[in-house]
């Protein structure tokens, strides 16, 4: 596998008495910023759930930074950080207590943690919150918090389902800075969206989904090119809608 | 009958089909449920007319002491019905989700609120009202109308008692906000139930005497002239239950009152107060510092704080678990209070009390994970994850049952730790039971735990009872002049404590 791929999978399925996703195969590069798009059940969130490595597939195989994340879980997960629609947070923990429990699950050093989780509190303006329990936070709070956990261990490749639903403009733009700098930095981002808006501003490649199998995928440009052109959402449509 | 859309008989309409959605959504796979009851029920009509038909007339001069049971009966209806006034106020405003849509429509808010109290009410009191029932029926059939009392006597009763429950809950809604009135309203809930177990101890936890002294207490107590006399205005409720047309009449408008005043004095706050706590995050002064993490532990280290501070910030599930303990305190009297058992007892008495806590916070620390995927996602070995969270569990309770073994330890040293082996290994054995059997579920579902997984709960109840009848049965074999009997008992105990563990472990789930 190249050095410049990030993640690939090769022929992934995923049953749960009917077909969620089928003969997957995708390749994203590092410092790619890849928005996978597709109706709902088409087997978006199953896909970014084994790249994750909370499910494992029925067959295929899965490369997470050149890593066989079926052999080497640990090794694999250690690059990689997954933030689901619904945060992954503890009610009755402060903001900075959910980022030393991460940073602990991550093996994350005190001099690294430490000062990337101020950095990340204040930069999402989660600071002045830092002694509330998560419990009296807004959604949007909740989300940039379970996004400063994700990236409190530096991940490479950056998992993330819907990283945008419930977030205010203010909340939404401070998101989308915090990817765009992380790609820039040289990291990876996957992610699902509904909001075509965003993967068309954001994605340099577009993934479409359906029915568990990939549809369509490249650029924008390019996937204009396949259809009538127009908008993302055109796209989109053309290509998902029923023949 | 149906109500005019927006009258109070068709907002009463709504709350009866939301009383038996929710409760029929529970019961969606026991569907045979329903009938067996109505059966039962009715079957208990028939056994109510067996018994009671040649019931001789009741004299006069019995009634007073009738009525006197009566209302103690009634003190014992009041801690349950407060209870279940609190959790279903806290539940109807708190929990249903309808408050919203319920004010932003055109309804008058007093008519809401009457309803919705009225619900509560009515709620609390159809349990009483069914028990009754087939002893009240069969009464009408033998020639005992005046027994119909009984249904008023319980309505009114409900009604005060969920009024002042209701009360409570605004009061605390005013005071301490939403969020930490739901808790207190919980643990108060929790508490009024648990009363009543301790006052029924009250003989065990006095000094001395015995069922004599206590009788002869009650006959001072209650003879003519004192408080608590026959006719004193104490057992007027008591009165109302007997058929008293009088008295019935006074607790009838008591509760009514009480009803319309709580309804009028409060329903304002209902809206306005209860809205903006709902919505409003309460500021508090904030430390002038900024938080500090501690980072660079180890992954032990960060799984047993994180779970130690999720258990500590929980009052409302940590007297659920501590409730136990409180539960137990009338059989520790009662073992302290036999001289010749005393150690056995109390080692099978802490055996208990040591596993039972060990299930219940295994049960919160495991089955309860609030964020299972972030876990799952991380690179950490789930087989240290796993033991951490077993540590945390065993580590509290060994500390808190540490004092008595010491002191045991220090009475007599080989019965202390005998008594050390079977609580540590009855703690050991509970949590890892509940490591190895435990499902996913939410922490609000505690009381619940129970009846979603009933082979953990048999494997683990047979597992706590082996080592408490095995640290029983090695003390006293240990004791001197004891035959050889009570050791094989206990070696019987031990085996059978050990094949529960080996029977969780082997139908374990699959980690993840």
């Amino acid at each position: 596998m190249s050095a410049a791929i990030a993640l690939q999978l090769h022929d992934v399925s995923k049953h749960f008495g009917r077909p969620a996703v089928e003969h997957l195969d995708l390749t994203i590069h590092r410092g790619e910023l890849y928005a996978l798009l597709g109706p709902n059940g088409a087997g978006k969130t199953t896909t970014l759930r084994m790249v994750a490595g909370l499910l494992a597939p029925d067959t295929g195989r899965i490369d997470v930074m050149g890593i066989d994340l079926a052999s080497q879980p640990a090794a694999a997960k250690q690059t990689m950080a997954y933030l689901p629609d619904d945060p992954m947070l503890y009610d009755k923990l402060k903001p900075m207590e959910y980022l030393e429990f991460v940073a602990g699950l991550w093996g994350v050093s005190a001099t690294d943690a430490a000062p990337r989780a101020t950095e990340l509190l204040d930069w999402l303006d989660l600071s002045k919150h830092a002694h509330e329990l998560t419990e009296g936070f807004s959604r949007g709070m909740k989300q940039k918090l379970a996004l400063a956990g994700a990236l409190i261990h530096a991940p490479q490749l950056l998992i993330l389902d819907e990283p945008l639903t419930g977030l205010d403009a203010a909340a939404a733009r401070q998101v989308k800075d915090l990817l765009l700098s992380h790609v820039e930095a040289g990291g990876t981002v996957i992610l699902t969206t509904h909001i075509l808006e965003v993967a068309e501003r954001m994605a340099q490649r577009i993934g479409i989904i359906q029915h568990g199998r990939l549809i369509a995928e490249g650029t924008l440009d390019e996937l204009r090119a396949r259809t009538d052109g127009g908008t993302l959402e055109d796209v989109f449509l053309q290509l998902t809608s029923p023949a | 009958m149906r109500g005019t859309p927006g009258s109070a008989i068709w907002l009463l309409q709504h709350e009866t089909r939301m009383f038996w959605f929710n409760n029929g959504r529970r019961r969606k796979q026991r569907s045979w449920l329903a009938p067996f009851l109505v059966l039962l029920w009715l079957c208990l009509h028939g056994l109510a007319f067996f018994l009671l038909r040649n019931m001789p007339e009741t004299p006069e001069s019995v009634l007073p002491f009738v009525a006197m049971a009566a209302t103690l009966l009634l003190v014992v209806l009041a801690t349950f019905m407060f209870s279940s006034g609190l959790k279903g106020s806290v539940d109807s405003l708190f929990e249903r989700g309808d408050v919203d849509l319920l004010l932003s429509s055109p309804l008058p808010a007093r008519s809401i609120f009457t309803v919705r109290l009225g619900a509560v009410t009515l709620g609390v009191a159809l349990v009483y009202l069914a028990l009754a029932a087939p002893v009240v029926n069969a009464g009408l059939f033998i020639g005992h109308p005046e027994w119909l009392a009984v249904y008023a006597v319980i309505l009114a009763w409900a009604a005060i008692w969920c009024a002042l429950a209701m009360l409570l809950t605004l009061l605390l809604v005013r005071v301490l906000g939403a969020r930490k009135t739901r808790v207190v309203a919980q643990v108060i809930s929790a508490i009024a139930g648990a009363l009543l177990f301790l006052l029924a101890q009250a003989q065990n936890l006095a000094p001395s005497g015995g069922p004599d002294a206590l009788q002869a207490m009650i006959a001072d107590h209650i003879k003519p002239g004192s408080v608590f006399a026959p006719d004193s205005v104490l057992w007027w409720a008591g009165r109302a239950f007997t058929g008293s047309a009088v008295h019935l009449l006074g607790l009838a408008c008591t509760a009514i009152v009480l009803f319309l005043v709580t309804v009028h004095f409060t329903h304002g706050f209902f809206v306005r107060g209860l809205q903006q706590a709902v919505s409003t995050v309460r500021a508090r002064e904030r430390p002038a510092a900024v938080a500090q993490g501690r980072f660079g532990q180890s992954l032990l280290q960060v799984v047993l704080r994180k779970e130690w501070r999720l258990i500590a910030r929980d009052p409302h599930l940590l007297s659920q678990v501590l409730l136990q303990l409180l539960y137990l305190l009338p059989l520790g009297f009662l073992v302290l209070r036999s001289e010749e058992h005393a150690a056995p007892g109390v080692a099978a008495g802490l055996t208990m009390l040591a596993a039972s806590l060990a299930t219940s916070l295994t049960w919160i620390i495991v089955a309860a994970e609030d964020a299972p995927d972030l876990l799952l996602a991380s690179p950490a070995t789930m087989r240290v994850v796993r033991r951490a969270k077993v540590a945390a569990a065993v580590i509290p309770i060994l500390a808190l049952v540490a004092i008595p073994l010491a002191w045991a330890v220090a009475h007599d040293a080989a019965t202390g730790l005998l008594m050390c082996f079977t609580v540590a290994a009855a703690t050991l054995c509970s949590a890892l039971t509940g490591l190895w059997q435990g499902r996913p579920a939410s922490r609000n579902s505690f009381q619940r735990r129970a009846k979603g997984n009933w082979v953990a709960t048999v494997v683990d109840l047979v597992g706590t009872v082996g080592w408490a009848a095995t640290g029983f049965l090695l003390i006293r074999a240990a004791s001197p002049g004891q035959s050889a009997y009570d050791a094989r008992w206990a070696g019987i105990s031990l085996a059978l404590a050990l094949l529960t563990l080996l029977l969780a472990w082997g139908t374990r789930r699959r980690a993840g």
